[in-house]
């Protein structure tokens, strides 16, 4: 295939108008809602009412129902919260990082990239909820003055999780919110509806496309973006903090930080990329969310992916050369004892499988790229549970080595997160313009002046 | 594939031999300093000449990788710039000469060279199927060799292009970048274990790669970002340069310099929390007598510093303050480099007096050096680059 280097590519196909835009992005938000989103709606809420069920049940009779033993105290519930917060950050990545490097190409993915952020985090913080296993004392997390004089351990990295999720979360809203403004005043000045109209008006905050809020919002958006960057950075660290601070053979590892964020962002574009697939066939958005958008999003999986598998070689390498028998036993034990299905799975869908994204016909082909994001996101689960199972499992006691299992309510409650999280997803879709209209417009071609004035 | 069609009208400047001459007085500076010390004290050249290679390495091999970064991230408002990465990318040739003293001195910095002290250390014999002066030497031949091809290849097509204007070799070089990526993934990981984290042979840490490429290439973006701003202060690129480019620069000064933190309290802080006395004594023997100092002092020149230079968006644009900031970086490199060298040679407290100015004298030179030679018969602009006109256009 042949590229002209000497000219720039658009980031949308042809020369579409504003009017063109705004009518293909807000049309699944003013057309009757039809069969197919019902089929998909009911096999969402169905899977989250098995959740619920399954969780239900677990606050009935207390967490002894899981799969959960000593030493394996951590399993399913931790798994699930690593892998959910993962997704999370690949929004961040699109929405935040991207827009300060200046990448025009994700205009069109970030609203929705960040709207996934929001519903996975929100799907991470249910885990560790349920894992503390008396959820009406949820609210001891945050430390207060009380009677008992009862405070939460500082020291624990547990704890800046609870900081730093929520710290993330809020600006995460607050950003997603901000980009939302301009468009929601677009809707309300579209619609025809009354109830409608309120509720856009309302969410639109007075906004009216003015030159004055214009320059407020870039400003605001350029600061959120700034702020989110460190944040989403943060959580993931220290998320890995939550293994690496202690001194479990392949837990306790210096690379463990950059890595688990390397591997978030290749599990949550992985995500991404799958749910955009369909969006964009579905609303008939593939000339927003282009081909070429799908083949730079899976650039960044092999990226990651690789980043991914290089932080396996060190530990691996490194277990070796530290010269610590246990660190040795642990690795060895990963890949070839009681879990290498899982350890076998996890390398063959984290750094196997995405090695064809170096074939530009595989990083183009729809089908292919689909298949390869399910496997990365199942590797990336897996990753998880090899990390937090396998190490539990064997620790420093023989006399104390376990085997978890994970019972129906294990995987019950992890199906159902699937269901929460698409539930919003889908809820999100019918109810908010999923790719920004402002923003889109100013990245057609022809749509910015093509001579700056002189600076310097 | 159609050739570019644009064709600059481009007139070849001269460097001004004030440069050539700088470099000259540097590089005979530093070449007295470091035979004299060499000849006093072989061991503690030695020690100063792992900090120097390491730290021209780092300016080399990192160029090398901004070239191969920018053919395959496609990126367009470096080609302005990519010759300055060419040049310095030559460097990787000189380094395995600034390695001659600590190569052949091997048994002064290397504990793990000495059979009789492996012999009795159960830990240091399950190393030494890698840590032995065999595999050492293959490794350090076969990662140059490596380098070396590479260079060839990337720099070789992209002057080629000047007379050809062939748009393929754009193609090409971004196929070799991306094949080259995973290798210098590796081979930066083998260069820094074998350099600089088995000084300490018993240490061990699985992020140390990944801690020298931060600060690397921090280190080849700052000398980047000062010879953009010296070659554009002359006027010698023949074009105009923009505050839009100036900010790129800036903001990967910027994002690098907060990532080299982050790995830096990645590694400090996992180690401290848990503890472990086979790990936290590499720390502590940074902490001991007045090294503390020095390790305040990494904190304070390598982060806080750049970082408030170059916060604001004005300072990611102003030529100036780049210059200032990219000087700086430079200098707490091979600050950096000296924390994680020099307290294996003086444990009871910081080793610093005039043999340790031989080898920054040195780097100093040979990079004008390599840089003017360089510049002589080439280009200063990749003229038959294709993406080069939108870069010369380029606005964020």
């Amino acid at each position: 295939m042949s590229v002209d280097y000497s000219q720039e590519l658009s980031v949308i196909e042809g020369r579409p108008s504003f009017a063109d835009i705004t009518n293909v992005i807000s049309k699944p938000l003013e057309t009757k809602i039809n069969r197919k989103y019902y089929i998909a709606l009911s096999i969402s809420v169905a899977l989250l009412i098995w959740g619920a069920f399954c969780l239900g049940m677990t606050f009935l009779y207390g967490t002894g129902l899981w799969g959960n033993n000593n030493p394996v105290g951590w399993a399913f519930d931790i798994v699930n919260f690593v892998f959910w917060v993962g997704i999370g950050h690949a929004g961040t990545l699109i929405s935040a990082i991207l827009f300060l490097f200046r990448q025009k190409w994700r205009t069109g993915i970030a609203r929705f990239s960040e709207g996934m952020t929001i519903f996975a985090v929100m799907t991470a913080g249910l885990f560790p909820l349920i894992h503390v296993g008396r959820p009406w004392l949820d609210a001891w997390l945050f430390p207060y003055p009380n009677q008992n004089s009862l405070w939460v351990n500082f020291t624990s990295p547990l704890l800046w999780d609870v900081f730093a999720v929520s710290t993330y979360f809020t600006v995460s809203f607050i950003f997603w919110y901000v980009g939302l403004i301009p468009d929601f005043a677009s809707l309300r000045d579209r619609t025809v509806k009354k109830f409608k109209k309120v509720i856009y008006s309302i969410a639109s905050l007075g906004w009216r496309h003015s030159n004055r809020h214009w320059h407020h919002y870039e400003m605001v958006y350029l600061i959120l973006a700034g702020f989110a960057t460190p944040l989403v950075l943060s959580v993931h660290t220290i998320v890995s903090f939550d293994f690496a601070v202690s001194i479990l053979p392949g837990w306790h590892t210096t690379i463990f930080p950059p890595y688990f964020v390397a591997g978030a962002v290749f599990s949550g574009f992985a995500m991404v990329q799958n749910v955009l697939i369909i969006v964009r066939k579905v609303f008939n958005y593939e000339h927003i969310i282009t081909l070429d958008t799908l083949e730079r999003m899976n650039k960044i999986i092999i990226v990651t992916g690789s980043m991914v598998g290089y932080a396996y070689g060190m530990e691996f390498f490194i277990a070796w050369y530290s010269g610590n028998p246990i660190e040795v036993y642990t690795f060895v034990n990963r890949a070839f004892g009681d879990y290498a299905w899982a350890y076998w799975t996890m390398v063959s869908c984290n750094v196997l499988f995405p090695q064809l994204f170096w074939i530009k016909k595989i990083r183009r082909s729809i089908p292919i790229m689909f298949v390869l994001g399910v496997l990365v996101n199942v590797g990336m689960w897996f990753e998880r549970f090899v990390i937090i199972v396998t190490s539990l499992s064997r620790d420093y006691l023989p006399s104390s080595w376990g085997f978890y299992t994970p019972t129906l309510w294990d995987t019950g409650i992890l199906i159902g997160s699937f269901g929460f999280f698409f539930t919003w997803l889908l809820i999100f879709i019918k109810t908010m313009p999923v790719v920004s209209i402002a923003e889109v417009k100013a990245v057609i071609t022809g749509a910015q002046p093509t001579h700056h004035g002189d600076e310097k | 594939m159609s050739d570019t069609n644009f064709t600059l009208d481009y007139q070849r400047k001269e460097i001004p031999t004030k440069a050539r001459n700088a470099g000259l007085i540097f590089t005979g500076l530093g070449l007295i300093i470091v035979v004299v010390s060499y000849i006093i004290n072989p061991e503690r050249t030695a020690y100063n000449s792992i900090i120097g290679s390491s730290f021209l390495l780092s300016i080399g091999l990192l160029s090398l990788f901004l070239i191969a970064l920018e053919y395959i991230a496609g990126a367009i408002w470096s080609v302005v710039f990519r010759r300055i990465t060419e040049f310095l990318s030559a460097l990787i040739f000189i380094v395995p000469v600034f390695a001659l003293p600590f190569l052949l001195n091997i048994h002064s910095v290397f504990n793990w060279t000495h059979a009789e002290t492996v012999a009795k250390d159960a830990i240091l014999i399950h190393k030494s199927p890698y840590l032995n002066t065999t595999f050492f030497f293959i490794r350090f031949a076969a990662v140059f060799i490596i380098w070396w091809l590479f260079y060839f290849v990337l720099t070789g097509n992209s002057k080629k292009q000047d007379s050809t204007f062939n748009q393929t070799l754009t193609k090409r070089n971004a196929s070799f970048g991306a094949v080259f990526m995973p290798i210098f993934a590796i081979t930066i990981t083998i260069a820094s274990i074998d350099w600089l984290m088995s000084l300490e042979p018993k240490w061990f840490s699985t992020i140390f790669g990944v801690y020298f490429f931060s600060g690397s290439l921090l280190a080849a973006i700052a000398a980047t970002t000062f010879a953009a701003v010296r070659l554009d202060e002359n006027n010698l690129f023949g074009i105009k340069i923009k505050g839009d480019h100036y900010y790129s620069l800036g903001a990967l000064l910027f994002a690098f310099t907060n990532f080299w933190g982050y790995i830096a309290f990645s590694q400090f802080m996992l180690i401290w929390y848990a503890n472990l006395p086979e790990e936290t004594f590499w720390f502590i023997s940074r902490w001991e007598g007045n090294w503390k100092f020095i390790t305040l002092g990494l904190i304070v020149f390598r982060f806080i510093v750049p970082y408030i230079l170059i916060l604001s968006q004005p300072s990611k644009k102003d030529p100036k303050r780049l210059k200032l900031a990219a000087i700086w970086i430079l200098f707490t490199h091979y600050y950096d480099i000296y924390w994680l060298v020099m307290p294996n040679y003086s444990r009871s407290g910081i080793a610093f007096s005039w043999y340790e100015l031989g080898y920054p004298l040195l780097c100093l030179g040979v990079m004008i050096l390599t840089f003017t030679f360089k510049a002589k018969n080439t280009n200063l602009l990749p003229v038959g680059d294709p993406k080069l006109k939108q870069s010369i256009d380029f606005h964020l």
